[in-house]
């Protein structure tokens, strides 16, 4: 009798019932795989760097000692802040990358109906894959404890930022864990599950706040409406925890809201995962029985299809098969759907996201914002970073997902010449890209129309989209044929893209602040600013919207002024892309044929 | 039509393919026979210009592989040991997809399609999606797609794993056909009896290396195997074993159950001496057989199974 409670005290304590194997077997295969080490080390090197630089902003060589220390507290709370937050983003998108695969990898494998002949649940399925990223995830966190415990000896951090600003992290994590997981039971891929979960992130925590500000401004006060936002949105949260730790007037400990919140996103993450629980039972139960896919429309479609060649046989009711013109893999590309085969689902996502932008344009109009230049800057801001999330994926994928089908070899034994599957791919990707930067258009010309904006935008935009398409082309279909899995050529077109338009810039101005007298330097950081294309999307709209007339191009540091100069400027940036992007085009045409298996 | 001169691959420290020295007839049917892992895909890649070798040469109709990768390309049709599909294509567009990436003129290729889709029996498919294909379909229509370009060379790795036994006679009749047509042939599968009843040729390949090839026939003497028959006798088996062995060509005799087993010396062969000495010592003779040296056999006494 004791024994056996014994036995269960300790059952019920390794929490083995709630995970079962799949944490442990998570856990071995996860040391096994370098990626993560990758992972880790790249972490702690960032946060190394982000560390050192704000120690050197915080702290200036030279000056007295005593000035030195009287900057300590400064630098204390500064450096906290940054690694406080440093981790919220991190982390987010490091859950975000690695629970993107969990569910999809076990349908594609077949193993997920595998697992529902044994006595494992699908409870212990989410719980256990969950579980066993997040203690990666926390492992990370902790890296950064010792450095947080020692930066608060420099004085003026209070305990509870430090311990709300890891709560809200952790809670946040788990949050967008839970939904990387649940799309991960319905798409195979991991960057459609990263781009769903960026999405749904930016719809629930600013989409959804900024509406809700536009309709209730008259309504409720800004204080009001930023503490009701801030126990559902750890970005608001945190944002005024910093403040308030920086500010000396507010005492430095923050508000009590944080622990209502926690409670909020547990809550949520716990729905989530309950829902993630029903659809994996229901996916693994589908396979178990032989049937593969993740969603009911799959199986409806398999088997439409199915009835559509068995009738065939009989009567030729299919529509007839069109006939290729013009180059092979031109007309490949050109001929499979914009929409994939989800035509429905995305027309109606389009729909909403239109009528959601017309009800801005209305609310907008109401308030007469329509000729004011920052209006117009955040909305091309908005489709310009849409427009190069998706141009940074689409060429990323036409290859290795030609390898994924494993029809590359079979094209390449071909007579076609590298050359012309080249062009083909990158006629798909320009093609496949269009409806995205027709929203940027849309809004310029729309609004040319109507007076607000200078028709010079349109051509000035069009300049800026040009090299934005080739460049990230150019990298796209090299990491495509450089890498065999389409997650990893994406990951990195997209890594590649925010280094050199996120990463570098900040750390280039970061150590701007630190090296402050060397003139040089920060205008080659204010330089390398003025090649950002959000910098020349800001910078064109800044000048073309004002009544339809044109007023000086302000860059950070060109002295491009005019018209004239500011289009050779931009010219000058088209042609420095345009050939780092033609560059990497070539190469990836002279590796065409390596890796092909 | 196709020949190799010492051809190598290495993958880092391990080497897939070992001076292998091939040659193919025009017109044969060569079968590529090895355990896994013994370099008969890696061969065929070469052969196709998707892998570069490490060392040596392999020609396609007298054209170096390596230097002439477009025109090796347009003599060649190469069907992987897997289906290569384009989800959203129906199997016409799939086909007629092909014919355009090598270069068939746009009105000469609806007839062309036709003919091959009537060649592999799939006419009925032709507006069916890729995927919906079963196995045994996409199968066929790999073959299909591997003819569209009328290539003299065709090399076929492992085209009927994972059919069903029906789908396989198909298949085999079809290589077969294609034989008839001119076409030279290469194929590798682990289906022995099958490439016994179809292959001209044969070539046994271990950790890269070519421990034989030629003829079926070829093999016996090369492998030291003694020929066997197996007789049978009505009445007085003991005295038919005396007989027998009293005969200087055969070397063994021995009793299995209700047979018995005479084994010749070498390069012996001799069912007729067998028939004529025990009609002679008055036994009626029920069942005489030479014992057929099988691929299988020939493939286990070749190979021991060693894979890299």
């Amino acid at each position: 009798m004791v024994v056996s409670l014994y036995n269960f005290v300790l059952k019920l304590l390794s929490l083995s019932w709630l995970t079962g194997p799949i944490f442990e077997k998570e856990l071995r295969v996860s040391s096994r795989r370098r990626r993560n080490y990758v992972l880790r080390f790249t972490y702690l090197a960032l946060l190394t760097i982000f560390l050192v630089l704000t120690w050197l902003a915080y702290v200036p060589r030279g000056g007295t000692g005593l000035y030195q220390i009287s900057r300590m507290a400064e630098a204390g709370k500064g450096i906290i802040a940054y690694i406080i937050w440093f981790q919220f983003i991190a982390i987010q998108f490091v859950a975000g990358i690695m629970l993107s695969t969990s569910i999809s990898d076990e349908i594609y494998s077949c193993t997920l109906g595998l697992l529902m002949t044994t006595p494992i649940n699908s409870f212990q399925i989410v719980i256990g894959k969950l579980f066993s990223k997040l203690l990666q995830l926390i492992l990370l966190l902790a890296i950064s404890l010792p450095i947080l415990a020692i930066v608060r000896v420099f004085g003026g951090v209070p305990w509870g930022y430090i311990v709300s600003g890891l709560c809200v992290t952790l809670t946040t994590v788990l949050f967008v864990g839970s939904v990387s997981m649940f799309f991960s039971i319905f798409n195979r891929r991991a960057y459609v599950v990263i781009i769903l979960t960026i999405l749904t992130l930016g719809t629930l925590f600013a989409l959804l706040p900024i509406l809700a500000a536009m309709f209730l401004h008259s309504v409720v006060s800004e204080s009001q409406f930023f503490s009701a936002v801030s126990y559902a949105n750890p970005y608001v949260l945190l944002a005024f925890d910093t403040d308030r730790m920086m500010s000396p007037r507010m005492g430095g400990w923050p508000a009590l809201s944080w622990a209502v919140h926690c409670v909020i996103m547990l809550v949520a993450s716990a729905l989530l995962l309950l829902l993630s629980v029903l659809m994996v039972r229901r996916v693994a139960l589908r396979q178990a029985i032989g049937e593969l896919g993740t969603s009911s429309r799959g199986r409806r479609r398999r088997s439409n299809t199915k009835a559509v060649s068995t009738a065939s046989e009989h009567r030729d009711f299919a529509p007839p098969p069109r006939r290729v013109k013009g180059p092979a893999v031109l007309w490949k590309e050109l001929r499979s759907p914009v929409f994939g085969r989800r035509k429905i689902a995305v027309l109606i996502t389009i729909a909403i996201g239109l009528i959601f932008l017309f009800v801005t344009y209305g609310f907008c109009a109401d308030e007469n914002a329509l000729d004011d230049e920052w209006v117009h800057i955040l909305y091309t801001v908005i489709f310009l970073a849409l427009g190069i999330l998706f141009t940074i994926i689409l060429p990323a994928t036409c290859i290795t997902s030609e390898k994924e089908s494993r029809s590359w070899p079979l094209l390449l034994a071909t007579t076609l010449s590298d050359r012309q599957i080249l062009f083909g791919k990158f006629a798909g990707v320009l093609r496949r890209c269009l409806p995205v930067w027709a929203l940027l258009f849309g809004h310029i010309m729309l609004f040319t129309l109507a007076g607000v904006i200078h028709p010079l935008a349109t051509i000035q935009m069009g300049i800026l989209v040009a090299w934005i398409v080739v460049f990230l082309s150019g990298t796209g279909l090299y990491f495509s044929v450089r890498f065999k899995r389409t997650t990893t050529a994406v990951m990195m077109n997209f890594g590649v893209a925010a280094l050199i338009w996120a990463l570098l810039p900040f750390v280039i101005t970061l150590i701007g602040t630190i090296v402050r007298d060397f003139r040089d330097f920060h205008a080659f950081c204010e330089l390398y600013w003025d090649t950002n294309p959000f910098v020349h999307a800001v910078v064109i709209i800044a000048a073309t919207a004002r009544n339809g007339g044109l007023r000086r191009y302000d860059w950070l540091e060109v002295g491009a002024r005019d018209v004239s100069e500011a289009t050779i400027w931009m010219l000058s940036c088209m042609l420095g892309y345009m050939f780092l992007g033609l560059f990497f085009a070539w190469r990836a045409k002279c590796r065409f044929r390596r890796n092909v298996f | 039509m196709i020949k190799t001169k010492n051809l190598s691959k290495d993958y880092g420290s391990l080497t897939a393919v070992a001076n292998l020295n091939l040659t193919i007839q025009q017109g044969d049917i060569f079968g590529f026979i090895g355990p896994n892992g013994a370099g008969k895909t890696t061969t065929m890649r070469i052969l196709v210009t998707l892998l570069e070798p490490t060392h040596g040469t392999a020609f396609i109709d007298g054209l170096d592989v390596r230097k002439k990768g477009k025109k090796v390309r347009k003599l060649v049709g190469y069907m992987p040991d897997f289906m290569g599909v384009y989800d959203d294509l129906k199997v016409f567009e799939y086909l007629e997809f092909f014919a355009a990436a090598f270069a068939i003129e746009r009105k000469k290729r609806k007839s062309i399609v036709d003919g091959v889709l009537e060649l592999t029996d799939l006419q009925s498919k032709r507006s069916a999606t890729v995927d919906s294909l079963s196995r045994g379909m996409q199968q066929r229509l790999g073959l299909a797609r591997v003819l569209i370009h009328d290539p003299k060379v065709l090399i076929l790795d492992e085209p009927a794993s994972g059919l069903d036994p029906r789908a396989r006679i198909e298949i085999r009749e079809l290589l077969r056909e294609l034989k008839r047509m001119g076409k030279t042939i290469m194929i590798s599968s682990h289906i022995l009896s099958e490439l016994e009843e179809i292959c001209d040729h044969v070539g046994i390949i271990e950790h890269g290396r070519m421990v034989f090839s030629g003829t079926l026939e070829e093999i016996r003497p090369r492998l030291g195997i003694e020929s066997k028959v197996r007789v049978q006798v009505a009445n007085n088996q003991d005295k038919a074993v005396e007989l027998l062995s009293a005969l200087p060509q055969i070397r063994q005799v021995q009793v299995i159950d209700d047979y018995i087993s005479v084994t010749f010396g070498d390069d012996q062969e001799g069912d007729g001496i067998i028939a004529r000495t025990l009609v002679n010592g008055g036994l009626d003779v029920t069942f005489l057989q030479p014992e057929q040296l099988k691929l299988d056999d020939a493939f286990l006494q070749l190979t021991k199974g060693i894979v890299h």
